[in-house]
């Protein structure tokens, strides 16, 4: 058993060690993708009607003259000690701004994947057992349709009938948990399109196995032939499934953000990118790939759990 | 065993659903629904929040309109844009035409509870003058030479030169008084938060989470009349349909920036009312003067016949703009009716071929859809100019591009040949509204065309230091002869108007023609 633990161990270790250069990486690519794209971040902040010696101070004062590796150096030692810098636009910390705006994010996100996985296996599972019937059918039309349907046109149309029409839920800000329902609800469609579609594929699969058959056999309850031999076997396509949809959850939610008015991190982005808030920019974007990163670590470590051959390999 | 019929019993399914409502509450954090709101809080969308709430240093209409809220300047704007005292009760000019005298009124306090008095207005414009504080607008009071306090009520500030603009650039947002108490304390970060926002205005601000909410409340030390609604929220909507929903759904009490396509619906909507009014802004596209064949006033002259602002304005912007009628829009100083400029597809094939581009010429229009239509207004340009032969591409570009190429470029390196602009002198003032725009300036700093006429140029600086009424308008009438109508500027398309819509229990908006609402003055109706 120790062995197994020590294997399991080293498991981890690997897998965390692998982090740190995809880090690494990404903010390197961060940074000069930042530096690359037309646009000048000391124009920026110094204002349309600033006069060029304004421009040439500002551009000294965000070390923007400093020789490229040495403006690299600067942001990856300070972001190291947790200082990403300061908004150029709103003149505030960067690590403050995220924190002020990524739980709203997460919120969103999380429910959005709670929702899907919750949905997808519920859905996928069903149409697995009634396989080629009409659930099936109907279940795979569904599915379908949720995968294909854009985010922002289903945002407005829940507002127009579950706001406008029904008047059941505010239609746009943050303020109880029923401002987050239409997000989360909107974020999470595609994703449970998507997991149903994966889980009844995965689930056919297994269900043809000998060891069904042999729990079967043994007279199981069909419920418990299904839920503890099957699905346990469907979950790794899918649990990496959610790890990667989770990922996208996090760094997508800028249309569901602007149409329901939520201050999250997408909005965030998009708005210093449109005005060239490098540190901004180079901050929340290093932030979404720490926690995309550490979200298939922890989808590493998941599968670890659920197949225990994983944690000796 | 059991059917498979049976799988999903209803055991199974409501433990399902007991599940997913509990991890649901979860994710979204436990809260309690607020009460139901009295009425005593007014909820206004804009499509953006406010960047910083310090007078000194923001361009920005969103943030404007916060502060026009929280401060006060010492004279100021009425809704038709004649000038009233505010912290000043009178003001005269001296027979110097440059020493301006503030007789200020008393009792003013700020929000933090420091006194309003000379020495706070002296302190203000220093602030802003401050080259090393670099705040944005300070090149709007470059014509200031020096503030004197005369006593604790009275303050003369002199201009280095008689200024023909000097009111309106007083009554401008960016002149409000800020507390130099709050403002020494925070330095840099003034107006960047709750905490570091101090002015003599009706409303305080007591919140702002970015891009969430700003709320305000009223300030009851106010000096003037006390706003009748207690409390005002800015709930930034960056998506106009949902902004457009909100306000239907009751969730908003006003908005701003409605989509042309759901005007007239909402105008038809019971419950809701349509508020217009004339601005100064106005949508244009400009040239690179430095480049051929944009140096021939031939040429653009010719771009200018060719286009049809009637089409234009009937079919993307109904009931939105007006067709332009000079180079600036009527509410402002210094406007001079011109007329429309009207579509003459044979004068414009004439001109081009006078200029020697019989065939017409290749050429590229830059825009951005950060203007509303942007993207379909150089569509509708480009094939209005294929009508006269002038073949033109397109090119979309981001606002940071867009930016890019109008600050620090020289003419040889500005790709750029036609482009989109948006126009709206915040001052309402044919000087701000012309000179920094057109006139020939050694680096271009907002002459993003390369602009250069020799007699605009002496027109313009004429006009500037002009303070009598009648000749100052005759000199700007001039001015826009030349960069309207003989060596034309820009494409003038048309002038906005600025539009709101509310909820019809809201009364008594102001709106302002420099395209920003306030509500010290709005009621619900009973």
């Amino acid at each position: 058993m120790t062995g197994s633990l020590g294997a399991f161990g080293r498991h981890v270790g690997r897998a965390v060690i692998q982090v740190v250069p995809v880090l690494f990486g990404i903010s390197l690519l961060v940074f000069l993708i930042v530096h690359v794209i037309p646009g000048d971040p000391a124009v920026i902040a110094a204002g349309l009607e600033s006069s060029p010696e304004v421009i040439e101070r500002i551009r000294s004062e965000l070390g923007l003259d400093l020789p490229l590796p040495q403006q690299f150096w600067r942001f990856l030692s300070h972001a190291l000690q947790g200082d990403l810098g300061d908004s150029i636009r709103t003149g505030r910390p960067v690590a403050q701004e995220i924190a002020e705006r990524f739980p709203y994010t997460l919120r969103i996100a999380l429910g959005g994947i709670v929702l899907a996985t919750l949905l997808g296996l519920v859905v996928g599972v069903t149409a697995a057992v009634y396989h080629n019937r009409i659930w099936d059918n109907l279940i795979m039309v569904l599915t379908l349709v949720a995968v294909s349907t854009p985010s922002y046109w289903l945002a407005l149309m829940l507002m127009l009938v579950f706001s406008l029409g029904l008047g059941l839920v505010p239609s746009i800000g943050v303020g109880t948990p029923l401002h987050y329902v239409l997000p989360i609800v909107t974020l999470g469609t595609q994703s449970a399109g998507l997991i149903a579609r994966m889980t009844r594929s995965t689930m056919l699969e297994v269900l043809r196995q000998d060891y069904v058959r042999t729990a079967r056999a043994k007279g199981l309850v069909e419920r418990s032939v299904i839920y503890k031999h099957a699905l346990r076997n469907t979950l790794i396509p899918i649990v990496s499934l959610i790890g990667l949809r989770f990922g996208g959850l996090l760094a997508g939610t800028v249309l569901v953000e602007s149409v329901f008015a939520v201050p999250g991190m997408g909005r965030m982005i998009v708005e210093a990118v449109l005005n060239r808030d490098f540190p901004m920019i180079q901050g929340a974007v290093l932030v979404v790939a720490t926690v995309f990163v550490l979200t298939n670590l922890m989808v590493d470590l998941v599968y670890g759990i659920i197949d225990p051959r994983l944690r000796a390999t | 065993m059991h059917g498979r019929g049976d799988l999903v019993g209803r055991s199974g399914r409501w433990c399902w659903l007991g599940l997913a409502c509990a991890a649901l509450g979860a994710a979204v954090g436990c809260g309690v629904a607020e009460p139901p709101e009295a009425r005593d809080t007014l909820v206004f969308a804009p499509p953006a929040d406010a960047t910083v709430l310090d007078p000194h240093n923001t361009t920005d209409s969103q943030s404007d309109q916060v502060i026009l809220m929280l401060f006060d300047t010492l004279i100021t704007f009425d809704v038709e844009m004649h000038i009233t005292g505010s912290l000043a009760e009178t003001w005269e000019v001296a027979e110097d035409r440059v020493t301006w005298t503030f007789y200020l009124r008393r009792g003013v306090t700020f929000h933090d509870g420091s006194a309003f008095d000379a020495e706070a207005v002296r302190a203000n414009f220093e602030r802003v003058l401050d080259p090393e504080q670099n705040h944005k607008r300070l090149p709007l009071f470059e014509m200031i030479d020096r503030v004197e306090v005369v006593d604790d009520y009275t303050v003369n500030i002199i201009t280095a030169y008689p200024f023909g603009a000097f009111e309106p650039t007083m009554a401008h947002v960016s002149a409000a008084i800020v507390s130099p108490a709050v403002a020494t304390a925070h330095g840099r970060t003034f107006g960047r938060s709750a905490e570091a926002t101090s002015g003599t205005g009706p409303y305080r601000v007591v919140r702002w989470t970015k891009d969430l909410e700003i709320v305000l409340e009223r300030f009851d030390g106010y000096w003037g009349e006390a706003p009748p609604i207690r409390r005002v929220e800015y709930r930034p909507i960056p998506e106009a349909v949902s902004r457009v929903i909100a306000l239907e759904a009751g969730d908003v009490d006003v908005i701003t920036h409605i989509p042309p396509t759901d005007l007239a619906r909402l105008q038809a909507e019971p419950g809701i009312d349509i508020y217009k009014a004339v601005s100064i802004g106005a949508q244009q596209f400009r040239f690179n003067h430095a480049k051929e064949p944009f140096d021939d006033p031939r040429v653009v002259q010719a771009i200018s016949y060719a286009i049809d602002r009637r089409a234009i304005v009937e079919n993307l912007m109904p009931g939105l703009v007006e067709v332009s009628t000079g180079a600036l829009t009527p509410i402002m100083r210094g406007y001079a009716d011109l007329g429309e400029i009207e579509q003459d597809q044979a004068k414009a094939r004439q001109l081009l071929a006078e200029a020697g581009y019989p065939d017409g010429f290749s050429t590229t229009i830059s825009t951005t859809p950060r203007y509303l239509m942007g993207v379909e207004l150089a569509e509708v340009l480009a094939a209005q100019l294929g009508q006269v032969g002038i073949r033109a591409e397109i090119d979309v570009l981001d606002w940071g591009s867009m930016v890019a190429f109008w600050e620090g470029l020289l003419p040889e390196n500005n790709p750029q040949e036609i482009f989109i602009m948006g126009a709206g002198a915040s001052t309402a003032d044919a000087d701000w509204g012309l000179r920094p725009i057109f006139m020939t300036h050694p680096t271009n700093e907002n002459n993003y065309g390369y602009y250069s006429n020799a007699e605009f140029d002496r027109v313009i600086q004429e006009a500037m230091r002009e303070t009598d009424a009648e000749a100052r308008q005759a000199l700007y009438r001039r001015a826009q002869e030349i960069v309207y109508l003989e060596d034309p500027g820009a494409i003038w398309l048309y002038d906005n108007y600025f539009i709101i819509g509310a909820r019809a229990d809201v009364t008594n908006i102001t709106q302002s023609p420099l395209g920003v609402a306030t509500f010290e003055r709005a009621a619900f109706r009973e």
